[in-house]
């Protein structure tokens, strides 16, 4: 391995598994039951390959320690594969001081004509090492454990076929380092979720839940799309690193390193705020968040590790790197972070709430994820280095510990011959123990019991949100006010020309949102969200698998534990989730590892960094939530209450507007569907009877001239010796014409 | 008209080639007629090499008027081709006379659009629905009968 450089290696992540699907699309029907091997080795070669790159990257990065913090450098390495696309003078900057967009200060290296350059290039920095060993490993395990799964299934080839096609589009979206080939991913894995949840589309409803995921991602697209255009407009380039120029010239890119160390290099205002919501929109589809996030309790009618993958752990989390990546942009918007963290906790809220009413356990499942993805949000919006590196923790551990329990509500599914009403069964810890034992290191995970992974990653989001509520708790730390802010940025940016090139103090309303009294609101929300998560993850637990042992007729001669082949990646998962939240947290290693990544190397978000201070009060409050959630569901369904209808009774009409979903999907249909069903069935009508008709009535024509022709066709010769005549006769009359004039 | 004819020195005078000219011009018109308002077939050729001998007057009025017997020549070439011609157009006409027994030209009306009638005349010529009276030879010894409202019939042989 030392032979390889780097580059090839950050090459062969996202090569090895397309390879691998390449493979499974031409080979799978001749290797039929051994049709995952093409698949599996690939994506294992590509974890393995990712977990160098991470021990590489770790290396570059160093250690230090929490006693002399000292600012760390940022380490990136690009490689570039080929050149995409070249338009070139297709970018001028404005002459003189009209801008390209009224209002906006352009930043000052806008320094004669431009190309339009797309470089397929990938980068490799902390972010995106950490984000492929996640995408990949878990990736593996969710394979290694398909192989158990969709066992017997007849599309098993196209199973992995698509399972590595999507850790393909996946790896090349986080290690790009252009916006517009991550915009290309960002669609590839909107498709390969389509064929997944779609994967047994001769049912109506995958069909139709797979149409549902597509189109609602689509309206996220748009907005990334026009957050691309309006990226072009404002910084003349779409990549993130800086390119060299054929004359010598540094290009700074969006996000690279020239521009980051220049206080005036990212555009505020409305174009910037602009920009960051429209991200904000594209991440909302991904993620399924407020009001994009319909499309993924639907996306659990897709095969179980399809949804463990995709759902859980990786496809979702793409929006949450988008942010991430972008945090110099949103750190000149605060408006537009305070954005992202109410859409993030009222998200969490909303479907904590309708999760506690669901009796689907892989419905539950699928709100947690929603909910634990809001919480993420919550945490990238409060704009803090804590909060970034909360929120990719958080990230690291929800993969681990969803992805766990989807798989364990697989193996508990396909032991109950398809049956995943938690009404149906009971007590199925004596019939699959081992599967029982990972599901609860998992939901312990997900409550935030500690020692577990959950604890940590929720802890700390928990802090940053309380910093950004309560500022004085936190010392130095806490956000100064706008004008302060101004301040600050007046001593410490460069003057350029007598003029201020950052104009984040906007009088824009959108910053009006950034004030403590809403981050306390926000803060509470999280915390009452903290005790319902555990309510309905212990809720799900104690109503499957404590009780009298109840198993439906489906089952037949399954229900039993799961094959080793499937039991396996959840002991690994559950291990992991159970130290890896202790490890990460006690060395600091995470959020020092991710403070290299240029994005986060940005004076704003530097400038955040506090100390790192374990604040015993708020642990003690998320304990104390986990705990009043989890004595709440045992309260209700431990033993013999499993199956009681304890929350329909308590909430009343309450759980009807949870169990309904918040109506969102009846809205959606009255105000959006329906509306485009009648026109399209009005565009149906005028192309039938309008368009149809027109046509036909053209073709007539023809017709009509030829009935009137046809009568000349009389079989008399002399009547055709009379029509050459005629002829004769008028080229005759013709040239006494010409000759006399 | 005049302007071109005036270009070169005839050896002819004018009113000559205007005057066979114009007979010319009446034979081929005629013969135009001929084949567009007859029916019988050999009435038709008829009219067709009278088309000919009327393109031969302007030919040889031509190249009198000009002095070059180019114009002779080729009415001998034009006589022995329309010769050569007649022979093939009669059996051609003998051969429909064959398939139809008519020499009418409107006999010939199969390939025609499938919804036109039949061109059939308006009025049939009226057939002769009198029987046509043979002389009969009285046997011998006795007087034939003798019809005064039968005035075709002779008395005597």
């Amino acid at each position: 391995m030392q032979q390889l450089s780097p580059s090839v290696l950050l090459v062969l992540v996202p090569a090895l598994p397309l390879v691998g699907a390449l493979l499974t699309m031409l080979l799978g029907r001749s290797l039929r039951s051994r049709a995952h091997l093409p698949a599996v080795v690939g994506i294992a070669a590509a974890a393995g390959v990712s977990l160098v790159l991470l021990a590489a990257t770790a290396a570059q990065v160093g250690n230090s320690s929490d006693a002399h913090p000292e600012p760390v450098r940022p380490v990136e390495m690009i490689t570039t594969l080929w050149q995409w696309a070249t338009v070139e003078d297709a970018y001028a900057p404005p002459s003189g001081s009209e801008a390209l967009v009224p209002g906006v200060v352009l930043p000052r290296d806008t320094s004669g004509v431009r190309a339009f350059s797309i470089p397929v290039a990938l980068r490799l920095d902390p972010l995106t090492a950490i984000m492929l060993s996640i995408i990949t490993c878990v990736g593996l395990l969710v394979a290694i454990y398909s192989i158990g799964y969709m066992h017997g299934d007849p599309g098993y080839a196209r199973f992995f076929a698509l399972f590595a096609l999507f850790v393909f589009s996946m790896s090349m979206l986080v290690a790009a380092s252009n916006f517009l080939i991550v915009y290309v991913f960002w669609e590839a894995v909107g498709a390969c979720s389509y064929l997944l949840i779609g994967f047994w589309f001769r049912r109506p409803e995958a069909a139709r839940a797979a149409k549902k995921a597509f189109l609602v991602n689509r309206v996220g697209d748009f907005g990334l799309a026009i957050a691309v255009f309006l990226l072009w407009m404002t910084y003349g380039t779409l990549d993130f690193h800086d390119t060299l120029s054929l004359d010598g010239t540094i290009l700074p890119g969006i996000l690279g390193q020239t521009r980051l160390a220049d206080a005036g290099g990212i555009v505020g205002g409305a174009v910037g705020a602009a920009i960051c919501l429209l991200l904000l929109l594209a991440a909302c589809g991904k993620s399924a968040q407020l009001p994009l996030h319909v499309w993924l309790p639907d996306a659990m009618e897709g095969p179980t590790p399809a949804s463990a993958l995709i759902h859980a752990a990786t496809m979702v989390t793409a929006g949450i790197y988008l942010i991430t990546r972008s945090a110099p942009l949103f750190m000149a918007c605060p408006g537009a972070l305070a954005m992202v963290s109410i859409v993030g906790a009222t998200t969490a809220l909303v479907a904590a709430l309708i999760a506690v009413v669901q009796n689907d356990l892989k419905r539950v499942l699928a709100y947690s994820t929603i909910s634990q993805l809001g919480y993420m949000f919550a945490s990238l919006g409060t704009g803090t280095m804590l909060g970034f590196t909360a929120a990719i923790f958080h990230l690291v551990t929800h993969a681990f510990f969803k992805a766990l329990l989807f798989l364990g509500a697989g193996s508990v599914m396909h032991s109950m011959g398809g049956v995943i009403d938690m009404r149906r069964f009971g007590g199925l810890w004596r019939v699959m123990p081992m599967t029982a034992a990972t599901f609860l290191a998992g939901a312990c995970a997900l409550a935030g019991v500690a020692p577990f992974a959950g604890f940590f990653s929720k802890d700390e989001i928990l802090t940053s949100l309380h910093s950004k509520a309560f500022p004085s708790v936190h010392g130095n730390h806490g956000p100064e006010s706008p004008a302060a802010e101004t301040a600050h940025l007046h001593l410490t940016s460069w003057m350029h020309d007598g003029r201020l090139a950052l104009d984040s103090s906007s009088t824009y309303g959108l910053d009006a949102i950034d004030r403590p009294e809403i981050w306390q609101i926000l803060f509470w929300m999280s915390l009452v969200t903290a005790g319902l998560t555990a309510f309905y993850t212990f809720r799900a637990v104690f109503m499957t698998f404590t009780g009298p042992t109840r198993v439906p007729e489906e089952a037949g001669h399954h229900a039993h534990e799961s094959p080793a082949v499937m039991t396996l990646p959840l002991v690994i998962l559950a291990v992991l989730s159970a130290v890896a939240g202790w490890w990460l947290f006690s060395t600091h290693w995470l959020s020092h590892f991710l403070s290299a990544t240029p994005s986060l190397t940005a004076p704003s978000v530097t400038r955040t960094v506090v100390p790192h201070l374990f604040h015993i009060d708020l642990a003690i409050q998320g304990t104390l939530a986990a705990a009043i959630g989890i004595a709440v569901a045992a309260i209700g369904h431990l033993g013999r209450r499993s199956d009681s209808p304890q929350m329909e009774r308590f909430l009343g009409p309450l759980g009807s507007l949870f169990a309904n979903k918040f109506f969102f999907d009846q809205i959606y249909t009255g105000l959006i569907v329906r509306p485009l069903e009648a026109l399209a069935l009005l565009a149906a009508i005028i192309d039938r009877s309008v368009i149809d008709r027109l046509v036909d009535w053209i073709a007539t024509i023809p017709l009509g001239v030829g009935a009137i022709v046809r009568q000349l066709q009389s079989g008399l010769m002399q009547r055709y010796a009379l029509a050459g005549v005629m002829g004769v006769l008028m080229i005759v009359l013709a040239l006494a014409w010409q000759l006399r004039g | 008209m005049m302007s071109l004819l005036s270009m070169t020195s005839p050896a002819a005078p004018m009113s000559v080639l205007q005057n066979a000219l114009i007979v010319g011009a009446i034979l081929f018109t005629l013969g135009i007629v001929g084949i567009l308002a007859r029916r019988n077939l050999i009435v038709m050729f008829l009219s067709a090499e009278l088309m000919l001998q009327g393109i031969s007057v302007s030919l040889v009025a031509w190249s009198r008027y000009h002095g070059d017997y180019g114009g002779h020549v080729l009415v001998i070439f034009i006589l022995a081709v329309a010769a050569c011609e007649a022979a093939v157009a009669l059996v051609f006409v003998l051969q429909a006379f064959g398939r139809t027994g008519r020499l009418d030209a409107s006999a010939w009306q199969s390939l025609r659009e499938s919804n036109l009638s039949w061109v059939v005349d308006r009025e049939l010529p009226e057939s002769d629905t009198v029987p046509p009276l043979w002389p009969t030879l009285a046997p011998a010894g006795v007087l034939p009968k003798a019809d005064e409202d039968e005035p075709l019939q002779r008395k005597h042989v």
